[in-house]
């Protein structure tokens, strides 16, 4: 056995291998024809779809899901070919093709049963009787417990069971089962709704049966074959999950950025406008008293100058907040990093209540930055918040010395756009250390014991072995953490939100907390400009990927060097 | 095996409970119920029980606060099932919560309301994208009176998107929920100590105007500390008042033209600017509210919306119109009004709710709150609204109201929502020193222009 693999079930159980291909099972057949029919509805879906008559879909998309439908189409007969010809192959595509058929069946007959929009109202229903969990709980309690009441056991554990019992069916009831039911069995022979059903029904059989051991038997199935299926089976959830509500989204973001789509009616293709507008500059010379809309072409305007020289935009907006992000990262990225850094090596040691210590400092990052926002918003307030009342204080304190007397600043945090940005900074910050703190801490329990040994050894001293052995075995860490603050500073968008809102814009003082994700917003929701947003999110996605690959590299580049 | 069983069972049970609770799932047919015809207290006419409907009907608006939100679910359980529907009242978000967003977003999605509340300022977005249901027919059944509610709404409600003139035989988007205007809340303690004009007085007397005003800032200034004599928020609308107060404003009349840059406008614009230089207000953008409640600021101009909050404080206050302008005086008229989505399977119960919703009846019980005032012209609602005290001088806000204001308008032809950003970031770096006058006025509208008649 040695030279072929062992023969294995899908289903991960082992039986003895086969040499010979025992007699077809009595179902195959009508598996086959069932993917066969799978096979002839994808491809008729596919003509429709693209004829336009079935779903109302326009431009790309239309084709994106009849090509969608040729595929499944494809692998449908290719599995029919396999499957009679008893092959794996054709196995594997029939386990597959059923399963998301029954995954968008069954959610198509559930939609369209409504169970989705009356989930809320469940919620609603299960918090009026959320209390007789109480009374399951008793149930539950006396039934597992019953061995501890002696001869009364068998007792307890029946009136353990009855009470549980029926404290499930009170909430069952309360959150309308009894109605719930009779809606299913009314909905249930709409015809939307029976035909999903149904063919989640056959689908599912389909699939059972060919996940049997029988099946693995017959189409010999190898144990790396099973193991195969068995993995993209339990990653399924995921898989899906992600393309359904993850790359499809994000792939649709893409198409919708070639388009002047404002999110409410037909999406109009504009090629590659949107990105021209965003990239879109002029170079040019202009006179002293000239207007800089007598030198700019129509739709620029000024975005800087300098002497003659000066440099216009379609879209100003675009650079003023990539120039507010360059600068915010620039300062946000050190002071969420280097602080955690000094208080993770603070909290690495050995004192009393260290840990009710760093469960302190991880606060602020478990906190909702809407509460957080608003609460340094109050702060904040240049006349009657703590922050400046606080500088006035100190400073007073100051001026008891001889021969001071200095008047305190004032700053005003967020209404003034040179300050405006900085005080986002610090909030940033304030809320990212605690995390980087916690990753710092667990690069630096993960340090050998042994070099700290040695350097003491050596004679070195604390701030020696800090920054000889810790800094440097911290590097993994380090490249992760500002990696990761990077990305999350470049994300900018909440902080900015709830700070100046809703008496200034997010963008703040003359555009001074504009940031790529503030510009997206407003582009998106606020001037309906779907399209454009969409764009601005590709771009500053091709930012962040560019900076994630940058330090990935440079990552590889010390895993190689170490 | 036993142990799974029931918790698939359960599992299944609770996905059948949720088939119970989606009532709306089985309404594909149009409603038949018809609309009332009465056009005040619709609430009670063509009742039918509670609960028999199988319409339901999903209706949302922004609260103020949660008091406020407290009377919408209130009223919408009361008149739940009085015109042949069931009602679901959602409370939307904050200005800070994505209110629009998440609107935007379901109707996207095909899952928005059947009725729902937005800005005066949207109506052209969502009216030319025909996402909104114009309800003129369904209105001149029902026996609706346009003349009922404030003219300056009902004006921008019967446009056609199309030409952006008011066409009021075909259009009628909506019924304004509310109107508001600004009005200047004073500290009368602060104005006492400072030993300087009541502005009440000076209102009565006819002598409210700018130089007043500058007066009694320069009055209130004088008391040195941490007071500030005047307060205002940042957005369009504080701005605009200097302009229009001016004689000046954001639009032509026709609006298809900025005259951000007009002399009038530049005028209103230089002497806010010169008052703030000469330091008698609080920094331009700090949220001078909480600032006014912590009794530091003298006059602090806000709409009628502020009440509420404002209400809580603990020195003497009250409220007077704004000061007049050179052209006379000025204010805004602010709204908001329900509309009906455009894709509900009930379009005529959809407009009853709307009637019952704008009825002096409900428009009363959410006034009450102090944020709002009634959108019917009705001396019955104005003497009620009269009644919401404090503050005392409720006066204030309905002369905002009647002495020509400017009314909060959509921009049918250009693109508000990048018009209004632009001008308040510009007009912001003004006032806040960063850029000159001249500079504004020689290249706002170049700047800008494109957004007014794209």
């Amino acid at each position: 056995m040695a030279d072929r693999p062992e023969t294995i079930s899908a289903s991960g159980s082992s039986p003895p291998p086969i040499k010979e291909r025992g007699a077809a099972p009595q179902w195959l057949m009508p598996v086959i024809a069932w993917q066969a029919v799978l096979g002839v509805a994808a491809l008729l879906g596919a003509v429709l779809v693209a004829a336009g008559t079935l779903w109302d879909l326009s431009g790309l998309a239309k084709w994106i899901v009849a090509a969608l439908l040729l595929v499944i189409a494809f692998a449908a007969a290719l599995g029919v070919r396999d499957l009679l010809a008893g092959k794996h192959r054709g196995r594997a595509i029939g386990i597959i093709l059923n399963y998301l058929v029954v995954v968008v069946s069954g959610f198509a007959a559930l939609q369209n049963m409504g169970v989705f929009r009356g989930l809320d109202a469940l919620g609603d229903n299960f918090f009026n009787v959320a209390w007789v969990l109480v009374i399951v709980a008793v149930g539950w309690v006396l039934a597992t417990q019953a061995e501890r009441f002696g001869g009364l056991e068998s007792k307890v554990r029946l009136a353990g069971r009855v009470v549980a019992g029926v404290g499930v069916a009170w909430i069952l009831l309360g959150v309308g089962l009894l109605p719930g039911l009779l809606e299913f069995v009314v909905r249930l022979v709409e015809l939307d709704v029976l035909v999903p059903m149904l063919v989640a029904v056959a689908a599912g059989v389909a699939f059972w049966l060919l996940r049997k051991d029988e099946a693995g038997f017959y189409f010999k199935t190898s144990r790396d074959q099973a193991e195969a299926l068995d993995g993209f089976l339990f990653a399924s959830p995921n898989v899906i999950g992600f393309l359904a509500f993850f790359a499809g989204p994000l792939l649709f973001s893409l198409y919708v950025s070639f388009t002047s789509w404002d999110g409410l009616t037909e999406l109009q293709w504009v090629g590659v406008d949107n990105y021209a507008r965003i990239f879109g500059l002029q170079f040019t010379s202009i006179d002293t008293g000239q207007l800089a809309a007598d030198v700019l072409k129509d739709g620029y305007t000024e975005l800087m100058r300098v002497g003659d020289f000066i440099i216009g935009a379609r879209d100003r907006l675009f650079w003023v907040g990539l120039r507010n992000i360059v600068v915010f990262g620039l300062f946000a990225v050190p002071l969420a990093v280097m602080p955690a850094l000094a208080l993770a090596a603070l909290l690495n040691q050995k004192l009393p209540g260290v840990k009710f210590f760093r469960a302190v400092y991880f606060i602020p990052s478990v906190a909702g930055v809407v509460g957080i926002a608003l609460i340094w918003k109050q702060l904040y307030n240049a006349t009657v918040g703590f922050i400046n009342y606080g500088i006035v204080r100190l400073w007073d304190l100051i001026n008891l010395l001889p021969g001071a007397d200095f008047e305190p600043p004032q700053p005003e945090w967020l209404s003034n756009s040179r300050v405006a940005l900085f005080s986002v900074v610090i909030v940033f910050a304030w809320q990212t250390i605690g995390f980087n703190t916690v990753l710092y801490l667990a690069g630096m329990q993960g340090i050998d014991s042994s070099l700290y040994e040695a350097a003491s050894i050596d004679g070195a001293g604390k701030w020696q072995t800090f920054r000889k052995i810790t800094i440097p075995m911290l590097r993994p860490t380090t490249l992760f953490v500002v990696a990761t603050t990077t990305i999350l500073a470049l994300q900018l968008f909440n902080e900015p939100y709830i700070l100046f809102q809703p008496q200034q814009q997010p963008s703040g003082p003359n555009n001074a907390t504009l940031t790529p994700v503030v510009q997206l917003y407003q582009e998106g929701f606020q001037r309906f400009n779907q399209g454009f947003a969409s764009a601005l999110a590709w771009v500053l996605f091709a930012i962040i990927f560019a900076i994630t690959i940058f330090y990935f590299r440079r990552q590889s580049e010390d895993e190689v060097g170490a | 095996m036993k142990k799974k069983l029931v918790l698939l069972f359960a599992v299944l049970a609770l996905v059948a409970a949720a088939c119970g609770g989606d009532d709306d799932a089985t309404d594909d047919s149009p409603a038949t119920t018809a609309a009332p015809a009465a056009t005040e207290a619709p609430a009670t006419t063509d009742a039918a029980p509670a609960g028999d409907s199988d319409v339901t009907l999903r209706w949302r608006t922004r609260p103020d606060n949660d008091q406020e939100a407290g009377v919408y679910r209130s009223v919408s359980e009361s008149l739940s099932g009085t015109f042949g529907a069931t009602l679901e009242y959602e409370a939307g978000g904050t200005e800070t919560e994505g209110y629009q967003q998440a609107l935007l977003t379901q109707l996207s999605g095909g899952t928005a309301p059947d009725v729902f509340w937005i800005p005066g300022a949207e109506i052209a977005n969502f009216a030319s994208r025909g996402v909104i249901l114009n309800a003129r027919e369904l209105a001149d059944a029902a026996g609706h009176n346009d003349a009922d509610f404030y003219p300056g709404p009902m004006t921008e409600l019967t446009t056609d998107p199309a030409t952006g003139a008011q066409d009021a035989a075909n259009y009628l988007w909506g019924l304004p929920r509310d109107v508001s205007a600004f009005g200047l809340y004073l500290n009368l303690d602060l104005i006492a100590e400072a030993g300087a004009e009541d502005p009440r007085d000076l209102a009565a007397a006819g002598e409210w105007d700018w130089d007043a005003f500058r007066r009694v800032s320069e009055d209130l200034a004088a008391l040195g500390g941490d007071v500030s004599p005047y307060g205002q928020s940042s957005w369009w609308g504080p701005i605009g008042y200097w302009m229009n107060a001016a004689g000046g404003g954001f639009y032509n009349d026709a609006k298809d033209q900025c005259t951000l840059d007009s002399t009038e406008s530049i005028a209103g614009l230089q002497f806010v600017t010169d008052f703030y230089a000469d330091g008698l207000a609080l920094t331009f953008g700090e949220d001078p509210e909480p600032v006014f409640k912590a009794g530091n600021v003298g006059m602090f101009q806000n709409g009628r919306w502020a009440t509420p909050g404002i209400r809580e404080v603990t020195f003497n206050w009250d409220v007077v119109k704004l000061p007049d302008g050179p052209a006379g005086p000025s204010n805004w008229l602010f709204w908001g009004a329900y509309v009906i989505n455009a894709n509900t399977e009930h379009p005529e119960e959809a407009w009853a709710l709307v009637q019952a919703l704008t009825s002096a009846e409900v428009q009363g019980q959410v006034a009450e709150l102090g944020a709002n005032i009634p959108s019917r012209v009705s001396q019955a609602a104005l003497d009620a609204f009269l009644t919401f005290t404090p503050p005392e001088n409720n006066q204030a806000f309905l002369d905002g109201l009647s002495e020509g204001p400017t009314t909060e308008a959509p921009d049918w032809l250009g693109d508000w929502p990048s018009y209004s950003s632009g001008l308040t970031t510009e007009v912001g770096a003004v006032i806040s020193g960063a850029r000159s006058v001249d500079d504004f006025q020689a290249n706002i509208c170049a700047e800008l222009g494109e957004f007014v008649n794209p």
